[in-house]
């Protein structure tokens, strides 16, 4: 009997017990778990660590550190909201007015607002350790990664900038490379009791996956020092624009490619959205007598001209319903090559020009590049305009033999001119190390190089022989630009920008320019310089060649680069004509 | 007890027929022994309960221990976890500090105050035979590169400005009593004053 009893009570009770587990996992489990979890559980997102840029040298250019965003809950700030604001403000740097308003309680809904962000770690503990001695509550951190960039304006422009949704506003190397820097977020959940990790609570993370560094071949000292030399040049020059090309000859390495106007990278919100690109990239512009070189190289490989060829240049010359003239007034000269190349002039190349037939130079023009884009990795490059072939009267041929009716880049034009350079070899420019897949699948680098013979080697050192002149005092049109003691090849440019309402050469603009290299016999680097739309007076040789010689004197001086001691180019450019008069 | 089954089977032989010997054998009932006498489990069972207990009691203790030690150990990660992001931060800060000093706009600076200009031209002496190689050239102040931008030039609205103010002639001829060249007085004053002003405005900004 008595166990009876007790059977029954064990059983009242268990079902008891099985009625309050089916309450509890039955009914509403989910709301109790959530529940559970809003007490003990915290999860947090595991922020993947942006890679770096770094430059040849592993000097970051962009770089990710620790910060954090301070935050505040104004409803428990209100009471000590001005010793507060005084304190945020005096330690970083921030609008008193602007955080005491933020601090102070306009109503009882608002109980979360953003104070700073983007405050490196250590000045923001220090900050909560202030506040924390003085016992004022209600403000927070949360983690903020930022990106700093070191060097400021230098490189911005290839760098770019970033915003806190990468995919949507970034710039430059920031935006194509993002799939690879970015890596990505992990999270972890786990279990707290007083602040504590409870161990053998529940736990699950997912590891972030860090994102990658990305390497360019740019010189972070020759991009600064090329961006001050362009920058005072073109601010002397009153022009729009300027940019600068530093290249590994050899290699076709981009150790240098400056932009000015430009911004600096830390703060991309302050400046002029227009200078937020690369201009060297995303600018076109008619490149001018640079464009010569290419002319006079393709004429000598294939055997139409030699640098002592005699050209007898009238002081205008007709073609079709136009007149060609020079950029000094002339009679009738008596040039060689040469000397065409040397005093740049435009009725000397057109004539030598007609040896070929439209088709003839525009195979050669497509293959020194131009047209096409040199897919370094940059976003926003435009691939210029080289007339299809089809559409070439004579007139054409004469114009583009000269640089004009054909646009260009910056990079395009020294890529051209670096052919030169390099034996006649095209090598495909680079501005990444080694090799590195774009968010848009392209696979770029050094590991990628391309090379392309377009001109025979001989052609290419008798142009280098003819672009000496240029810089030779007392033959030259720019004897400033060279360095003495070394052999220096190179060219001006001056061509008439097309612009203004009638989109023609009238509202005269400029776009003056300067390439070349040295030492000319065995080439190491080349520089292209482009300055546009200066104030009256600017010319390639006065204006960009300066920019050319010290930017170059650097590059050589920094990679210890010797003169090579040979003798200099001795080509005559002009010639006597036996029973003249 | 094997003595004993030896008497008893020694007792059946004189009783029973030759030939039966064997059944009697298998057939004979004998007294199984009082399990006192088995006694040897007995005396096993009490080393056993207290090796469980202390089993038991061992592994619970353990256990805590386990736990506690856990919890300590937690403790301790959390701490050293916190000192952990305490110094990546500062690495992390001294790195960003020697970036800054390492910046080639600050070395320009530095140089610059020092009166160092970036040599014009390159000029090398081989080490090999002691030549000279380029045309070593000392720099000037002319071969200085401005490291500075120029100071951005104010927009026109705020730049001060001279308001020349032309008196009528009929005023003229009716203040003809005053000294000629008052008028002009007045507007250079007011000119300068409201170009004060302005400048003012300017610095407290």
């Amino acid at each position: 009997m008595r166990l009876r009893i007790g059977l029954l009570v064990i059983a009242m009770l268990l079902s008891l017990f099985g009625a309050r587990l089916f309450q509890l996992q039955g009914i509403d489990s989910k709301a109790y778990a959530t529940r559970a979890a809003q007490a003990g559980l915290v999860s947090i997102e595991l922020p993947a660590k942006r890679g770096r840029i770094l430059d040849r040298n592993g000097v970051p250019l962009a770089e990710s550190v620790a910060g954090v965003m301070i935050v505040a809950d104004p409803t428990r700030t209100t009471p000590n909201a001005e010793a507060i604001a005084k304190i945020l403000s005096e330690r970083l740097g921030l609008d008193y007015f602007d955080v005491l308003s933020k601090l102070t309680k306009k109503n009882d809904q608002v109980r979360f607002v953003y104070v700073a962000r983007r405050v490196p770690s250590t000045l923001a503990s220090s900050v909560m350790d202030q506040l924390r001695q003085h016992e004022y509550v209600g403000l927070d951190t949360r983690s903020d990664p930022l990106r700093t960039y070191p060097a400021g304006d230098v490189g911005a422009n290839l760098i770019g900038y970033l915003s806190d949704d990468p995919a949507k506003f970034s710039g430059g190397l920031e935006r194509s490379f993002n799939k690879l820097l970015a890596g990505k977020d992990g999270s972890e959940t786990y279990e707290v009791g007083g602040g504590n990790r409870i161990p053998l609570g529940d736990n699950s993370e997912v590891k972030p996956v860090d994102g990658q560094d990305l390497t360019l071949t740019i010189d972070r000292d020759v991009q600064w020092y090329s961006s001050r030399v362009l920058r005072t040049a073109v601010e002397q020059s009153k022009a729009e624009s300027g940019a600068a090309v530093v290249m590994d000859s050899r290699t076709g390495e981009i150790l240098a490619l400056a932009d000015y106007p430009t911004f600096d990278a830390n703060k991309p919100g302050r400046a002029n959205v227009k200078d937020l690109g690369t201009r060297a990239l995303s600018d076109v512009y008619e490149p001018g007598s640079v464009e010569k070189v290419l002319t006079a190289s393709a004429l000598i490989d294939a055997g139409k001209v030699t640098p002592q060829t005699r050209f007898t240049v009238p002081p205008v010359l007709p073609v079709l319903d136009r007149k060609i003239g020079d950029w000094f007034n002339h009679g009738t000269i008596h040039l060689t090559m040469a000397g065409v190349i040397a005093r740049s002039s435009n009725i000397g190349t057109a004539m030598a020009a007609t040896e070929f037939t439209p088709e003839q130079l525009w195979s050669y023009l497509d293959k020194f590049g131009l047209g096409q884009k040199t897919d370094i990795g940059m976003p926003g490059e435009t691939r210029g305009l080289l007339p299809p072939r089809d559409q070439w009267s004579s007139l054409t041929r004469a114009q583009i033999a000269f640089g004009q009716g054909v646009s260009v880049n910056a990079l395009q034009m020294a890529t051209a001119v670096n052919t030169v350079a390099n034996s006649g070899q095209l090598v495909s420019p680079s501005l990444v190390e080694g090799r590195a897949t774009t968010s848009s699948g392209n696979e770029v680098g050094t590991a990628t190089t391309t090379r392309r013979t377009v001109v025979s080697p001989e052609a290419a050192r008798q142009t280098a022989e003819m672009m000496e002149l240029v810089t030779t005092q007392d033959v030259g049109t720019a004897p400033g630009a060279g360095i003495p003691g070394y052999r220096v090849a190179g060219k001006t440019g001056t061509a008439q920008e097309v612009g203004g309402a009638c989109n023609c050469y009238a509202d005269g603009g400029l776009a003056v320019s300067f390439a070349g290299f040295a030492p000319a016999d065995k080439p190491r680097f080349t520089v292209y310089v482009v300055i546009k739309r200066p104030m009256d007076g600017a010319s390639g040789g006065g204006t960009a060649g300066p920019v050319f010689r010290k930017v170059l004197s650097y590059v050589l001086q920094k990679y210890a680069v010797p003169p090579t001691g040979t003798a200099p180019s001795t080509l005559p450019t002009k010639w006597r004509p036996r029973n003249h008069g | 007890m094997s003595s004993l089954i030896n008497s008893a089977r020694a007792g059946a032989r004189t009783r029973v027929p030759r030939f039966a010997e064997a059944a009697v054998e298998r057939a004979r009932l004998t007294v199984v022994p009082p399990r006192r006498q088995l006694g040897r489990t007995q005396a096993a069972r009490t080393p056993f309960a207290v090796l469980v207990l202390v089993m038991l009691a061992g592994g619970v203790v353990g256990l805590l221990m386990f736990n506690t030690n856990m919890q300590q150990a937690s403790f301790k990660a959390t701490a050293l976890q916190g000192q952990v992001n305490d110094l990546t931060a500062r690495e992390q800060s001294l790195n960003m500090e020697l970036d800054r000093l390492r910046e080639p706009q600050r070395l320009a600076s530095a140089a610059k105050a020092l009166g160092m200009v970036a040599p014009a031209q390159p000029a090398f002496i081989r080490i090999g035979d002691g030549r000279v190689l380029g045309n070593p050239t000392p720099s000037s102040p002319a071969d200085a590169v401005r490291i500075n931008p120029l100071p951005s030039e104010l927009p026109e609205s705020i730049k001060p400005k001279t308001v020349i103010a032309k008196v009528p002639k009929k005023l003229q001829k009716t203040s003809g009593t005053d000294t000629p060249g008052t008028s002009t007085n007045v507007t250079r004053e007011g000119g300068r004053k409201k170009a004060s002003t302005q400048a003012n405005s300017g610095a407290t900004r």
